[in-house]
């Protein structure tokens, strides 16, 4: 049978020999396609962080219960050491759902030492845990126990990106950037907090919670933000383990690279006269 | 060609063809994640899942937009168009589990409902850079839907083959929204050389075979020449046509096939009721003039499918001066007994 005289017919069992070498090579070249295409797509992804989320797993922790201005634990590591854990909800929610509970039943709980059963994320030195269920908070004592004093740093500027803490520490990889930024905007819609972070030259990352100027949340305000190159300034406050940093949303200007603390000389004349560089550099 | 409707009528090389498909897909599910546990380790698992599904999905789409092409530049890759409906539902199998995912992880557990979160999280619908690529993934999503579930004889037939063809049309526009995506999402955020590469010679590689092919059928369909009298075209000579094949020609902005069969001529409009085939590229089997894209079969000498089956289609008259043949621009009615004249002095 000629090339021109094969005529295939799906039904029919036969098949010319030209038609059926044909196929082979295509088959062939489509399984080169599969292995190469597969390996370019999977090898040409950037590295992914050694965040955690303990999906499966449950832990509980004791601390004191603080809302600076979101809700967090401040748990004793050792002996004058201590870390403060945020409080999240399931999925993209905060923690207040799952604190309603314990505040009807014991009033103001500022202050006061809970239990708090839940997953664990954390990377970077940084700590978030995820309740479940309302029962998992349960309060130890009624003693109202004095925080420290928030220390404020200064005033400078930052380049990052705003990123919601619950993927970017451990539940989404990646949990930053362009194609989490849907997320992170309904992440932070739900009332988790706002972080701004920062990576600077060294790749060296430093994290903050932003807040109003006020020292109030700001999730609302700050999402036409989220997942953006910014660069924002600010008063920088100190909380122990964390920072915080009281912006006005209409100074923020977007900028091309995720890059540090501030640019070179960023201090202006109206800056604080204690340079968060310096004190960053003090404090560590 | 089928009396009544089962979901899939399976034979020889349908079996085949799935088989090839299932285990390609295997076959690129574990080098993607193989690759990506080795290189890659901390990756989690929901982002393995969307991002190996989706780049198949990618890869599989040009497979299906190359098929077309391929089959009307060369007839012997006829057999990867016969099943092309199920490539092209493992297809959108593929990229509702990168979608599904997707919309889950980014969009789901939130404040708001997930579609309508996917529309409305990020609104800078008029930056480039900062462009909500994920509406175009999920409006490229509702086509394959739209495309796959539609899919079966059984719409086709009771869409009409026009509508049918319209909307599974769209699975150009569905490629260039995906396109868009993976452009303004995911090579925006891990932008590689070989990636970026990969996409543009598959995106050049389905343009070029288009092209190349548009051409071919623009030259490959003879325009008819000059009326003469009584209405009558004048077409070609006898040994133009070639024993159980057939000529096209264009009539009155109609493509009409002429074929030659047991030293009889008879013509007949060049779509074929299914699918819109090109019955002029097909071959008289038994008698009958057989579709190259699935097989169904025309009577040359009325249009009608043989018994038990019911499609019809336009036939027209033809004469022959000497050994040239001419046609009768007007279409007959469908299924219109025609006396096929004979030319045996050929």
């Amino acid at each position: 049978m000629s090339k021109k005289d094969e005529f295939y017919v799906g039904y029919l069992d036969e098949v010319g020999t030209s038609t059926r070498k044909r196929l082979k090579r295509f088959v062939v070249a489509v399984l080169l396609l599969v292995l190469v295409g597969a390996g370019i797509f999977a090898f040409s992804q950037r590295p992914f962080k050694n965040s955690t989320f303990e999906l499966t797993q449950e832990t509980e922790i004791e601390g004191i219960y603080h809302e600076s201005p979101y809700p967090m634990l401040k748990v004793n590591l050792v002996d004058k050491q201590f870390k403060n854990v945020i409080l999240l909800g399931f999925g993209k929610s905060n923690a207040d759902p799952y604190l309603q509970d314990i505040k009807a039943m014991a009033g103001d709980i500022m202050n006061k030492k809970l239990k708090v059963k839940g997953n664990l994320i954390y990377y970077n030195g940084k700590t978030l845990i995820q309740i479940l269920k309302p029962e998992n908070v349960t309060i130890v004592s009624d003693d109202v126990i004095p925080l420290l004093p928030v220390k404020t740093v200064g005033v400078d500027i930052f380049e990052g990106e705003v990123i919601d803490p619950k993927c970017y520490f451990g539940v989404m990889k990646p949990g930053q950037g362009k194609i989490h930024r849907s997320c992170a905007v309904r992440c932070i819609s739900g009332g988790i907090p706002p972080v701004l972070a920062t990576t600077d030259d060294n790749a060296i990352s430093e994290y903050f919670l932003l807040t109003d100027l006020e020292g109030k949340p700001i999730n609302e305000a700050i999402l036409p933000f989220v997942g953006k190159n910014l660069r924002v300034n600010g008063v920088v406050e100190k909380m122990e383990d964390w920072y915080l940093l009281k912006i006005d949303t209409k100074g923020i200007v977007y900028t091309h690279k995720t890059n540090v603390y501030a640019a070179n000389n960023s201090c202006q004349s109206d800056c604080a006269s204690l340079h968060f560089r310096e004190a960053f550099a003090r404090s560590h | 060609m089928g009396l009544d409707y089962q979901w899939v009528l399976w034979n020889k090389h349908k079996k085949t063809y799935d088989k090839v498909i299932v285990f390609s897909m295997l076959l690129y599910i574990l080098v993607f994640v193989g690759v990506t546990l080795v290189f890659k380790p901390e990756t989690s698992i929901e982002t393995l899942v969307i991002r190996a599904f989706g780049s198949l999905a990618i890869i599989m789409l040009h497979v299906i937009l190359i098929i077309g092409p391929l089959s009307r530049l060369d007839s012997r890759f006829m057999p990867l168009l016969y099943n092309r409906r199920h490539l092209g539902v493992s297809m959108f199998i593929a990229a509702f589990i990168h979608g599904g995912f997707s919309l889950f992880q980014f969009h789901a557990l939130g404040d708001v409902n997930p579609v309508y979160s996917v529309f409305t999280s990020n609104m800078d619908y008029n930056s480039l850079t900062n462009f909500p690529f994920q509406v175009l993934g999920f409006l490229a999503l509702l086509i394959f839907f739209a495309m796959a579930a539609t899919s079966h004889d059984f719409y086709l037939k009771n869409l009409s083959t026009k509508t049918w063809k319209r909307l599974h049309m769209l699975v150009y526009l569905a490629y260039a929204l995906v396109i868009m995506h993976v452009f303004l999402g995911a090579f925006q955020q891990d932008s590689y050389v070989a990636t970026a590469l990969l996409l543009a010679v598959g995106f050049l590689v389905v343009a070029l075979l288009h092209i190349v092919t548009g051409i071919k059928e623009v030259r490959k369909t003879k325009a008819t020449k000059a009326l003469l009298e009584d209405g009558w075209l004048q077409v070609c000579q006898v040994s133009e046509i070639e024993e159980d094949r057939a000529k096209i020609f264009t009539v009155e902005k109609e493509r009409v096939a002429i074929f030659k069969y047991n030293g009889k001529l008879s013509a007949i409009h060049n779509v074929c009721k299914h699918q819109g085939g090109p019955l002029g590229e097909g071959k008289i089997i038994d008698g009958c003039i057989t579709c190259p894209w699935h097989g169904y079969q025309y009577l040359p000498h009325n249009g009608q499918s043989p018994p038990p089956f019911t499609e019809k289609i336009a036939a027209y008259r033809l004469k022959l001066v000497g050994s040239q043949v001419y046609i009768n621009p007007v279409a007959l009615a469908e299924g219109t007994e025609v006396t096929p004249i004979p030319c045996n002095h050929e």
